[in-house]
């Protein structure tokens, strides 16, 4: 960007007059635009000022020193010193990735700056000789021909990066930086261009006789080789869902072992980079320091973007909406957590264009997850105002309250899949944010439900007590997903370390509650199920072929209800139990704590603080303090009880872990017989196998503290144990969402030292 | 001159584009939006010139003079652009400034001219 002058401009001198006029001003007197506020002014940079001015050069710094690079970038180089600049760039590239800005990665190749500036009208003035001759001159070879088509092809590989980044939700310098300095990733040239540049180094390198070694040969084409395929996966960006091939990030993979292996091959050339690039940049802040990773770090991040990448695909296999959002949370949970190009892919399948996975119509994926749940083979679903256009008739009434709802349930039914690709600490914050929205949604439903009711002339089910009661299925649905998204706000609050040691016992009481009440409306909803299974049954009996079809429907969603109920009553149970282990840890004041004893915070304060995103819900119903605290620390019951109630918690865990697991991640289809295992489903396996280690692991520790019960001679006497609660991503931390203490007897309290 | 004819003055100058130099030589170009007794300038969509380097003058004569060589003609002087870039909102502190100039177009000069004569 330039500024645009008209020729015929002057400048006058006024720096007398000016400063007469403004020495006559008083002090505190301002003389403004009357629209410029001072709160703009505070946005303004100081010139001079070392930590605002990114122009500012500090005493004894001359030009020379801190402006001026004496790197020729024109000059030919040996090919070790040609892998050494390759390698460093594609350190700063991950580094980028990673999160750091440009300036202090990429933006600091001196090489990259003599591309980019002054801006490439063409693609063939992008070279190393400007300024001063418009088109690259020199003899093609190391330099002018295979670094620069390295060079040229990278930068496309980030404006492709960049793109995909900018079009989806991201948290700016928390997941990536898109700040290009006013310079431009030469996005407005065709892909195939940067292919042919390296196909031209590519078949250059490989004419050389031997005038490259051998290996030096071999090591320089695999770097424009990983280029090629680095650019064209990246070029295929979306195209993904219907090319439905990883071929080129596989391509890609396979050859980050031999860059590996080479690397040792090149020889770093520090002057290529420079920091102070930096001030000729568009940039707010003065330069900082170059930002550093080994090949190691970068080859690993690289490599894990690759298999991501390519596991990725068995999102793309649209199975109904509760096999995506187990496939897309187990992939976007993995360690580390997958780098922000695909988390931003996989935003973008999950919808684009109103469609789910580019396949699956919005509306379609919605009524899916509906027949999944509450609503197998529902009128509610088959009701289409295209066929009915009497508007007395039930059928079209239905059918419009239905496109209401779709209109309105969409959306934020989507993000909860599209929550999934943010950051750990924003998921847990976006959901705190839409379980308010989905609170609002359930009582709308719930009107929608009373009207579908009469329309559809549904027969109530008698209840014991004689009162009649409806499914409401649309907000028992939206109920369920919310009653999802409390578990999910408790558990990612123990994966990011939130509550202190003090806090979980009553935190796995909490989840504990979530989930019988969870539980409570699944069985409401089985029990609906059950019944219209029954009235089916006569038909079937007729042999009816809707009959038959309406009868495998809802057998599907019983599975489906027992499943979820496995699952809970897992969750549940491993609850239960570290509960009852956290309650007698606390009682016998062996649990640690984060808060010193004089500290502001009490039970109570931190208890208003847990349930803050809780609060505005208005079911299930905030549990009162007190109510709280006596069911957290089981009042009343005595150590024995407790211990029992530990004891009989975890052996249930365990057994109900194991039937999950041995439901596998996917609802398969019994007929459709698929030996292969998916990576996805290997990475959710591995998961529930580590909440059975962590089950393993409070078993264990139950045991000891049973035995350090019993072994003490009175009962007032101290419990001679040592508590540590294992960090996040410590060996002992078996899974995220299960804080499981280590107990171990206490060394320096044996028994015979203490008092009697 | 008083102190209404100061802000008079001063407020004349609002929204037009000034040069303002620095110590340190460079010069930044941007829509004056404010001013105190201090003189320090408040400088909107600013763009900061600073004066070309050492070795890229040295760069610019090299290539005049490879040019000159094939004309044969003996070199006077060379042209070498200073450095551009765009920085946006700044203020310069009073006492950093050491000159400050108006930009002004030729009709404005004639028209300032008429307005002192009268």
């Amino acid at each position: 960007m330039m500024r645009v002058i008209s020729q015929s401009v002057v400048p006058r001198d006024i720096t007398d007059q000016f400063t007469k006029a403004a020495s006559r001003l008083r002090t505190g007197q301002l003389v403004k635009d009357e629209y410029f506020t001072l709160f703009e002014a505070v946005g303004a940079l100081e010139i001079m000022d070392s930590k605002m001015d990114s122009g500012y050069l500090g005493p004894g710094q001359n030009d020379v020193q801190a402006l001026e690079d004496d790197y020729d970038t024109t000059r030919e180089l040996a090919p070790e010193l040609v892998i050494g600049i390759m390698d460093e760039l594609l350190c700063h590239e991950m580094a980028w990735h990673m999160g750091h800005p440009l300036s202090q990665t990429l933006f600091t190749s001196l090489y990259l700056d003599k591309l980019l500036w002054p801006i490439p009208k063409t693609l063939e003035e992008a070279h190393f000789c400007r300024p001063g001759s418009t088109t690259n001159k020199e003899e093609p070879g190391m330099v002018h021909l295979v670094l620069r088509a390295y060079c040229l092809a990278l930068i496309k590989c980030c404006d492709f990066v960049h793109a995909r980044v900018i079009n989806e939700y991201f948290y700016e310098e928390e997941d990536f930086v898109t700040q290009l300095y006013n310079r431009s990733l030469l996005s407005q040239f065709d892909p195939e261009y940067f292919r042919s540049l390296l196909d031209r180094a590519i078949s250059w390198v490989n004419e050389q006789g031997d005038s490259i070694g051998g290996k030096l040969k071999e090591a320089i084409s695999c770097r424009l080789a990983f280029r090629r395929d680095f650019l064209l996966s990246l070029d295929q960006d979306l195209d993904v869902i219907q090319s439905r091939s990883a071929s080129h990030f596989s391509s890609c993979l396979s050859r980050l072992d031999p860059i590996m292996d080479s690397a040792s091959l090149g020889r770093s050339v520090p002057e290529a980079f420079s920091w102070k690039i930096q001030r000729k940049l568009a940039s707010t802040v003065p330069p900082r320091p170059m930002v550093k990773i080994s090949v190691e770090d970068a080859l690993a991040h690289l490599k894990r973007l690759c298999q991501d990448a390519i596991d990725l695909l068995d999102v793309l296999d649209y199975s109904g909406p509760h096999n995506l959002k187990v496939a897309v949370w187990t992939l976007l949970s993995r360690k580390p957590q997958p780098s922000v190009y695909i988390r931003s892919l996989v935003q973008s399948m999950i919808m684009s264009n109103v469609t789910v996975l580019g396949a699956v119509p919005v509306k379609q994926f919605l009524y899916d997850e509906l027949a999944e749940i509450v609503l197998p083979a529902s009128t509610l679903l088959q009701a289409n105002t295209d066929e009915t256009e009497m508007p007395t008739d039930p059928r079209f009434q239905i059918a419009n309250h239905m496109d209401a709802f779709v209109k309105r349930f969409a959306q934020p039914f989507v993000d909860t899949f599209r929550s999934a690709c943010l950051n750990r600490c924003r998921i847990r914050r976006t959901v705190c944010h839409t379980i308010v929205d989905w609170d609002n949604l359930q009582m709308e439903a719930e009107d929608l439900d009373e009207q579908l009711r009469t329309l559809n002339n549904e027969s109530p089910l008698m209840l014991q007590n004689g009162d009649a009661t409806y499914s409401y299925p649309l907000s028992s649905w939206a109920y369920h997903q919310k009653l999802n998204q409390f578990r999910l706000i408790i558990q990612l609050g123990f994966e990011l370390s939130i509550y202190s040691p003090e806090e979980l016992p009553g935190m796995y009481w909490y989840l504990s509650h979530v989930c019988s009440t969870h539980l409570g409306h699944i069985d409401r909803i089985r029990t609906f199920t059950v019944a219209t299974a029954k009235r089916n049954l006569t038909a079937l009996a007729g042999k009816k072929r809707d009959a038959v079809e309406r009868h495998a429907a809802l057998q599907n969603t019983l599975r489906l209800l027992e499943r979820l109920t496995t699952q809970i009553v897992a969750v549940d149970a491993f609850a239960i139990s570290l509960h009852a282990l956290y309650v007698l840890l606390a009682r016998h004041e062996i649990l640690p704590t984060a808060a010193a004893a004089q500290a502001y915070s009490s039970e109570r304060l931190r208890y208003e603080l847990r349930m803050k995103p809780f609060l505005p819900i208005t079911l299930p119903e905030l549990v009162p303090f007190d109510e709280y605290r006596r069911e957290a620390i089981l009042e009343g019951d005595s150590d024995e009880i407790v211990l029992e109630r530990a004891t009989k918690a975890i052996s249930e865990a365990r057994k109900a872990w194991e039937a999950t697991l041995a439901n596998g991640a996917f609802i398969r289809d019994p007929q459709d017989q698929v030996n292969q295992t998916l990576a996805i489903e290997e990475d959710w396996k591995k998961d529930v196998k580590n909440t059975m280690r962590a089950c393993i692991g409070a078993s264990i520790a139950i045991e000891t503290m049973k035995k350090a019960l019993t072994a003490r001679r009175a009962s007032n006497d101290a419990v001679s144990l040592q508590v540590s609660i294992p960090e996040m991503g410590s060996k002992a931390r078996w899974h995220d969402w299960w804080v499981v203490p280590q107990v171990s007897p206490d060394p320096s309290g044996s028994s015979d030292m203490k008092p009697v | 001159m008083d102190e209404n004819q100061a802000v008079q003055y001063l407020e004349s100058l609002i929204g037009q584009t000034l040069r303002v130099h620095a110590t340190d030589t460079r010069i930044f170009v941007g829509a004056f939006k404010c001013t105190d007794s201090a003189r320090n300038i408040i400088l909107a969509s600013t763009y900061e010139y600073r004066f070309p380097s050492t070795s890229a003058v040295r760069d610019t004569v090299t290539s005049a003079e490879n040019e000159d060589s094939a004309i044969g003609a003996a070199p006077q002087n060379v042209k070498a652009n200073m450095t551009s870039r765009f920085i946006g909102l700044v203020v310069v502190p009073g006492q950093h400034i050491t000159k400050i100039e108006l930009e002004e177009t030729p009709q404005q000069s004639r028209v300032r001219e008429t307005l002192k004569k009268s």
